[in-house]
């Protein structure tokens, strides 16, 4: 019998607890990790640390390259998959290499979302997902002492913190566009803008952002509906999105991100989807969902593997962690966290 | 001798005749076979325009020339360089995955309409007046088309339109934001220039019935297009509130409507879905979402229509298929019901399936139904109908079951798109000239030139495609009174870089096998696995080649052979062979006029 | 300053350009003012669908063998270069072409091969070049450009360097290339400018004027002219043929003929006459040709005529493996051919000294009227080193032509036995000295006389004018040199670059080690080697062939059995198995 050759793309939490499952499920096969970043698999909650500066950047990284040759495993980073051929069974890299593979499992996580009437202003604007957009922040406010944040997840308000221990000017504008994974609501509302500004925090109170102009390197200036304010540098959480462009037109179902069963199988037979970039029906919610944050992850990489490898393991999510974003709900435990 | 490498006579049919030095006419099915594998762009046009000729047109500055290209076939081009579906690009040789994303096609041919020079020479033949007339039904994109071309056959020829300004479609189904009216206006008296006789306002089967048309006239072309919006067929689809999606658009065009609610929600996955929710920001809505049953990538749109009109901030909302509309005298929302998405229909429509017990409502002041349209029932009147009381024909020979009377464009066919109804209302036309007259005017032959290699550069072929510029940031385009073009075409600069990046694929390359001396050159130069070992070259039915059977065993190969499919027209190995062993031709896929001879 | 101790290959098939991106490369980082060592290997095959590699290693210090890890990896074509990824070091940069001309299965990529700290750099080289130039030809450039970015090196080094290498070919050659490597600069700079390594900009040694890239080839070129050669005879043969390219290109500027002989045996013996007429000739060949020559060799031992003979040792026996380097042609040279026929041979170990020896054995063979042997090999002639080069002056290339003194005018013996054993040469045509020369055992005067007596004597002046020469052959050098060595390391030819660093190394790691360097071949200086080998606890003789050569040659010098590291790879010997090997001497000595 041939060797099995099992595919993951993404090298988050998913991904590696996926791998690591079909792993201990199949001594043999051949597993193979595609990841765009050419760095290692990180935490992205220490991220914040490290722009204080509480952490070092190694720190953040938190699986060495012998893990993957101990566990035999092709790790391959910095190499993007483009696209994937169902009938043909492959992926096609960016540098046009084509692997072929026996079971796949999608698992690349989420990436910062840019709602269309901002992506003008994109260049002048930071996130913070990676390493390396933490690395760009380090720089950036090395001359800049002035923070704007559009903003209200997770990310931003620890980002926020690590300002303030900075000692940076910060101010926050928080509105329905940027506020996520829960619809803001007046209550909320009154109950973020109060902590913020208990910290310290200048909240900016306005409906809309008009337009976004680089005046110098390291000076901005933003007109909303209400005033015209500047700052060294802005930040712009508007929550994550799935990073599923890639797969659009291979037949696999797409909505915000794959669309899966409750097994986590695709369409496409030996396929599946896992982590932040799964979408699945579930019925308790009567709706569909996606899933967040690490825990989620970690589990559902190990169902999409074990199921690979022939199990039948359902999903299960806690009906009261789910909230509801721009349409689809999102599994989350952030707010209580917070 | 262009589809067949080996063969030392080509496929050229006999019948063919000189035109100046190095120039043939086939007709040959390989000849059009090659045309259909190897031009991608002209096979993908239902019209067939000569994509790469009125682009090289446009890079040599002959703007009039360039549009005359166009115009010769799809009559419209300074509207179609804004409007069309673009089928072509998405057989675009540049768009195939490892070499970038294809070329402009159709903004350059609008650049080609916005830069012409006035009073630019006609290239259409004209033929002798008939004696004979036709009327045709309708002045949308199919009706003018088949006037124009039975014009210039030379038949006398009448409209009639029951609105009162002609373009149908065009100018009532398409926002002006996308179609300023003074272009099409302009194109339209183009059209009508030929001494065509417009009657607006004339309802044909009300002010005036089909038999007495049918008396009048030679033949009877019936182009009134569909007009008849489809309903959800949903609980609350009559309150107040609610618009059928064309009669929206067409009010505003009409300029009727000047107001609506906050809060829009526009079921449909097609463009007037996309009008519709671009015209209710305009008139001042604040939340508008597009509700379609499968997802985005079920969208029968563009993906620039896409993102400007999420860059409007407009919403889409997929997975949702429309249970009831709510409301007590007014409309109040929309019950909804999540699906799940099942394998597409052979024509490629995606097919849901409602989950049980997944209903969810979305608030609303306005709702706009645009799931469709359908041709309008004719009452009466001569012609075999369906149950539904519409007009039927032949797809290919336009007659319907009454001779004399025959229907064209989307009327036939149902909703399609403007390129594809100009391409019906021609052929169309063609089919009526012969019948009336028994005689062929016109055929579809490929033109073979010799030719030397362009001054194309290599460079050119890694140039990045230039989008088209939008008014931006968004706030512009709602700014006052005036109505603003969102795009804002190209300037003739951009125009002419992005013709740089062209391939001309209606260039052909080929090795002359008995000069070639195997020597691997041009492989070893060649942009991508273009120029093939070849142990046996397949042909298929028509003679045309079907398949190059590659081998890396060097004692096998017979030939070294380009595979005109994969090749880009970058022209290094045609500069690099050091024996002069590969020929350029031009091929072409045109109409040309056939002489009539006498018979005996 | 950091250290900069670091080893670039280039990987491509004949025609990609490798070969000369990687001379572009070498050129660049010895104007930064960087050691080089650099080494290409290529095809066998003369119109080839081969391998090419170019490795370079790169250092603040001098640097004398080759790099054994490669720290960056141009591929210039990707199926190719797996065969190179076993050498990559930990973290090491991978250069590619992130857009070839078609796609490829897993299975001929580079990137599957990759270990997982490898960090990948995609810069699509044919796309750039075509946009910089027109044509996807100058995509070695781009993926240079590329490499510079990342690893820090001022562009302006490359720029310099390109413009250099093809101006002669005209502005729009240069202006091509110059913007292809510019495309490829700015796109790295821009793509990942995230991850640019830093390794080459912080350095601040300036270019010294004295250090010239040259190859092993190219100064035994320069040597030859420098000579005052006038006449080359030769029959091309892997590797030594590029000798005969250099001189066919420039000797006659100089006054000087090629001529391309129907074999070797017709070389050696058209350098014989030319040296019998009193003209300097030389011939350079390599093993299956050497053996053709070895008759006539004898014949001029016999006859007392001058020869230069270089020997570019390759992979053998007979045709054996043409483009690989090997030491095992040690026995042919000293011992090739019938008779006793005793001959010098010597062996140069870098680029330097290939420059000084070759000037060296044109004195030698004229001053002890034998043929001179110059043992090189393929690594030697293909290397490329940014030495200082002190070019020799007229007088240091001067003649050493001992010709007889006036007092012996008509009654000049041509062999007369001397105590030295040199016998004062006339040339043909000198009034009063009457010329013999002959390949049968002769008299003092010259004349046939197979006497034992007379066999016995001639065979004795030959061989004491050998043992004579030793005072003008270069002695053994000691490196380290100290009183007591628990392990001595003698090296010789291309080897001892490799010994050196191991034994540098060693030092390092604490260990009493030091090595030596023999060049003199034969005859050998007996008393110097064998003090050292008696110095030494354990002596080590690491060659690159599988008999040991040298040590047969020289270990009965020493009671105490010489430890012999011998490998057959066709490629040069990393320093580390030296070290390896001596550690391991140490280890078992302290047991």
């Amino acid at each position: 019998m041939s060797v099995k050759r099992f595919v993951i793309i993404g090298n988050g939490p998913a991904a590696n607890h996926a791998a690591k499952a079909l792993r201990e499920k199949s001594s043999e096969s051949r597993i193979t990790i595609f990841s765009k970043d050419p760095f290692r698999s990180y935490s992205a909650h220490l991220l914040p640390d490290f722009i204080a500066g509480l952490i070092k950047e190694e720190d953040l990284y938190n699986r060495s390259y012998a893990h993957y040759n101990e566990m035999d495993m092709n790790l391959r980073l910095g190499q993007r998959v483009v696209s994937v051929d169902f009938s043909k069974r492959n992926v096609i890299l960016d540098h046009k290499e084509v692997v072929q593979f026996d079971g796949l499992i999608v698992a690349t996580g989420g990436k910062p979302r840019i709602p269309e009437q901002f992506q003008l202003f994109q260049d002048i604007m930071l996130t913070l997902k990676t390493p390396l957009d933490a690395r760009m922040w380090v720089e950036k406010l090395r001359n800049v002492e002035s923070v704007l944040i559009i903003g209200g997840d997770l990310t931003s308000l620890s980002l926020t913190k690590a300002l303030l221990k900075l000692d940076k000017r910060v101010k926050f504008i928080l509105n329905e566009d940027s506020f996520w994974p829960v619809p803001l609501n007046e209550e909320i509302y009154r109950a973020v803008t109060d902590r913020l500004e208990q910290r310290g925090v200048e909240i900016v109170h306005c409906q809309r952002i008009r337009r976004i102009t680089q005046l110098e390197e390291n000076l901005l200036e933003v007109e909303t509906d209400r005033e015209i304010l500047e700052t060294g540098v802005l930040g712009a959480f508007f929550g994550l999105v799935p990073d599923v462009g890639f797969l659009a037109r291979t037949g696999l179902d797409i909505d915000r991100g794959i669309l899966v069963d409750e097994f986590l199988k695709t369409r496409f037979a030996n396929v599946y989807a896992a982590g932040d970039c799964a979408q699945v029906y579930h019925p308790a919610l009567r709706d569909y969902w996606v899933s967040i944050g690490h825990e989620n992850a970690t589990a559902l990489g190990r169902i999409a593997a074990l199921n690979l490898a022939g199990s039948h393991f359902e999903v299960r999510v806690e009906p009261e962690n789910i909230l509801e974003v721009g349409g689809v709900k999102v599994n989350t435990s952030w707010w209580t966290e917070f | 001798m262009m589809a067949n490498g080996f063969a030392p006579e080509g496929p050229i049919n006999s019948n063919t005749e000189p035109e100046g030095p190095n120039v043939l006419y086939s007709t040959d099915p390989a000849d059009f076979r090659y045309m259909t594998v190897n031009v991608p762009c002209q096979s993908a046009c239902p019209a067939l325009t000569n994509i790469p000729a009125y682009i090289r047109a446009l890079y040599e500055s002959k703007f009039g020339l360039s549009y005359e290209i166009n115009r010769i076939v799809n009559l419209f081009p300074g509207t179609l360089g804004r409007i069309c579906s673009r089928p072509c690009e998405l057989k675009c040789r540049h768009g195939e995955s490892e070499l970038g994303n294809p070329v402009n096609i159709c903004h350059i041919k609008r650049a080609a309409a916005d830069f012409r020079p006035p009073g630019h020479t006609y290239l259409s033949p004209r033929f002798a007046p008939s004696g004979k007339s036709v009327c045709i039904v309708g002045s949308g994109p199919a009706g003018l088309a088949a006037a124009h071309d039975l014009a210039i056959l030379g038949f006398d020829v009448t409209i009639y339109e029951a609105c009162h300004e002609p373009g149908g479609m065009l100018r009532y189904g398409i926002p002006d934001f996308r179609l300023p009216r003074d272009i099409l206006s302009e194109e339209i008296q183009n059209v009508l220039r030929l001494g065509i006789s417009l009657k607006l306002g004339v309802n044909v089967g009300v002010d005036i019935s089909l038999e007495t048309l049918m008396a009048d006239f030679g033949a009877v072309l019936v182009a009134s297009g569909c007009y008849e919006s489809m309903k959800l067929d949903v609980p609350g689809e009559n309150l107040a509130g609610v618009y059928p999606g064309l009669e929206y658009v067409m009010d505003v065009a009409a300029g009727y409507k000047e107001s609506i609610g906050k809060k829009v929600l526009v079921t449909g996955a097609g463009f007037t879905a996309f009008d519709c929710s671009r015209l209710a920001l305009r008139l001042g809505a604040e939340d508008v979402s597009i509700c379609i049953r499968g997802f985005e990538e079920d969208l029968r749109v563009t993906h620039d229509e896409i993102l400007e009109a999420k860059r409007e901030g407009i919403k889409i909302r997929s997975l949702s298929l429309s249970k009831q509309i709510l409301g007590s005298g007014k409309v109040e929302g929309i019950e909804f019901q999540r699906t799940r998405p099942i394998e597409r229909t052979s024509g490629g429509r995606r097919r849901v399936q409602p989950i049980e017990g997944s209903e969810f409502v979305v608030e609303a002041d306005t709702v706009i139904v645009a799931i469709g349209q359908a041709p309008r029932p004719l009452k009466g009147g001569p012609g075999e109908k369906n149950d539904r009381g519409v007009l039927l024909a032949d797809r290919k020979t336009f007659q319907s079951s009454t001779p004399g009377l025959y229907v064209t464009g989307d009327y036939l066919t149902g909703p399609t798109t403007v390129i594809e109804a100009i391409a019906s209302g021609r052929r169309a036309a063609e089919r009526i000239a012969q019948d009336l007259t028994g005689r062929k005017f016109r055929e579809w032959a490929v033109r073979i030139q010799d030719f030397r290699i362009t001054d194309r550069d290599r460079s050119w072929d890694v140039l990045p495609r230039i989008e088209m510029p939008t008014v931006l940031p968004v706030k512009d385009r709602f700014l006052n009174e005036e109505v603003v073009e969102v795009e804002s075409g190209y300037s003739s600069e951009q125009a002419h870089e992005e013709s740089k990046r062209c391939y001309l694929c209606y260039l052909h390359y080929e090795i002359d096998v008995a000069k070639c001396i195997y020597c691997r050159y041009c492989i070893d130069n060649a942009p991508r696995d273009c120029i093939k070992l070849v142990k046996q070259v397949l042909l298929d039915e028509t003679g045309a080649v079907k398949e190059l059977v590659e081998t890396t065993n060097w004692l096998d190969v017979n030939a070294v052979v380009i595979d005109n499919s994969r090749c880009i027209r970058c022209g290094e190995c045609v500069r690099v062979c050091p024996v002069d062993c590969i020929s350029v031709s031009k091929v072409e896929l045109l109409e040309r006029p056939l002489v009539q001879e006498s018979k005996a | 300053m950091p250290e900069v101790d670091f080893t670039v290959e280039v990987c491509g098939m004949a025609g990609d350009g490798t070969i000369a991106a990687g001379g572009l490369i070498n050129e660049a980082m010895s104007h930064g003012g960087f050691s080089v060592l650099g080494f290409d290997s290529y095809p066998a095959e003369i119109r080839g669908f081969g391998r090419c590699v170019t490795n370079s290693r790169i250092g603040s210090n001098e640097i004398v063998a080759l790099g054994e890890k490669t720290h960056a990896l141009i591929s210039l074509n990707d199926e190719q270069s797996r065969s190179r990824t076993p050498s990559l070091a930990e973290h090491s940069l991978v250069f590619f072409d992130s857009n070839p001309p078609a796609y490829v299965p897993e299975d001929s990529s580079l990137l599957s091969v990759l270990p997982p700290g490898a960090q990948v750099f995609g810069i699509p080289f044919g796309a750039l070049a075509v946009g910089a130039s027109g044509a996807s030809r100058g995509r070695n450039l781009t993926a240079l450009g590329g490499f510079a970015a990342v690893t820090g090196v001022d562009p302006n080094l490359f720029r310099k360097v390109i413009r250099d290498k093809f101006k002669s070919k005209g502005d729009r050659l240069v202006d091509i290339n110059v913007k292809s490597f510019d495309a490829g600069y700015e796109y790295a700079l821009e793509k990942f400018s995230d991850r640019l390594k830093k390794i080459f900009s912080k350095i601040e040694t300036g270019h010294d004027p004295q250090k010239v890239m040259l190859s092993g080839n190219q100064a035994i070129g320069m040597a030859a002219i420098d000579a005052g050669l006038k006449l080359y005879f030769g029959y091309p043969i892997t590797p030594a043929t590029p000798i005969m390219e250099y001189l066919a290109k420039y000797l006659p500027e100089h006054g000087g003929q090629v001529v391309q002989m129907e074999d070797e045996i017709s070389s050696i013996g058209a350098v014989l006459g030319s040296f019998y007429a009193g003209a300097r000739s030389m011939t350079a060949t390599s093993g299956p040709g050497f053996a053709l020559m070895t008759e006539l060799i004898t014949h001029g031992v016999m006859a007392e005529i001058p020869a230069v003979i270089l020997d570019a040792q390759r992979g053998g026996p007979a045709t054996g493996l043409p483009t690989k380097t090997e030491q095992s042609d040690l026995h042919a040279a000293v011992f090739g051919g019938p008779g006793d026929s005793a001959r010098i041979v010597i062996a140069p170990t870098n680029v330097e000294e290939c420059y000084h020896f070759v000037i060296r054995s044109f004195q030698l063979a004229e001053k002890y009227q034998t043929p001179v042997i110059v043992l090189t090999d393929f690594f030697l002639h293909n290397r490329v080193e940014n030495r200082p080069l002190i070019r020799a002056t007229e007088g240091q290339a001067a003649s050493w032509n001992v010709f007889p003194d006036e007092a012996f005018k008509d009654h000049y013996q041509r062999y007369a036995d001397t105590p030295s054993g040199i016998s004062p040469r006339a040339l043909p045509g000198m009034q009063g000295f009457n010329f013999i020369a002959t390949g049968l055992e002769h008299t003092e005067k010259g004349s046939p006389d197979y006497s034992p007596e007379n066999h016995t004597k001639m065979s004795e002046k030959r061989h004491r004018k050998l043992r004579y020469s030793l005072k003008d052959l270069e002695k053994p050098a000691e490196f380290f040199a100290s009183d007591h060595l628990d392990v001595g390391v003698i090296g010789w030819g291309s080897t001892f670059g490799s010994v050196l660093e191991a034994v540098e190394k060693s030092r390092k790691n604490g260990f009493k080690v030091g090595a030596l360097k023999v060049t003199s071949i034969f005859p050998y200086h007996s008393e110097t080697i064998g003090a050292f080998m008696a110095k030494s606890k354990r002596v080590l003789v690491p060659e690159l062939n599988y008999e040991g050569q040298l040590a047969n040659l020289i270990a009965h010098l020493d009671s105490k059995p010489v430890e012999r590291l011998n490998f057959v790879t066709g490629t040069p010997i990393p320093p580390s198995a030296i070290q390896n090997r001596i550690e391991e001497l140490l280890e078992v000595e302290a047991q």
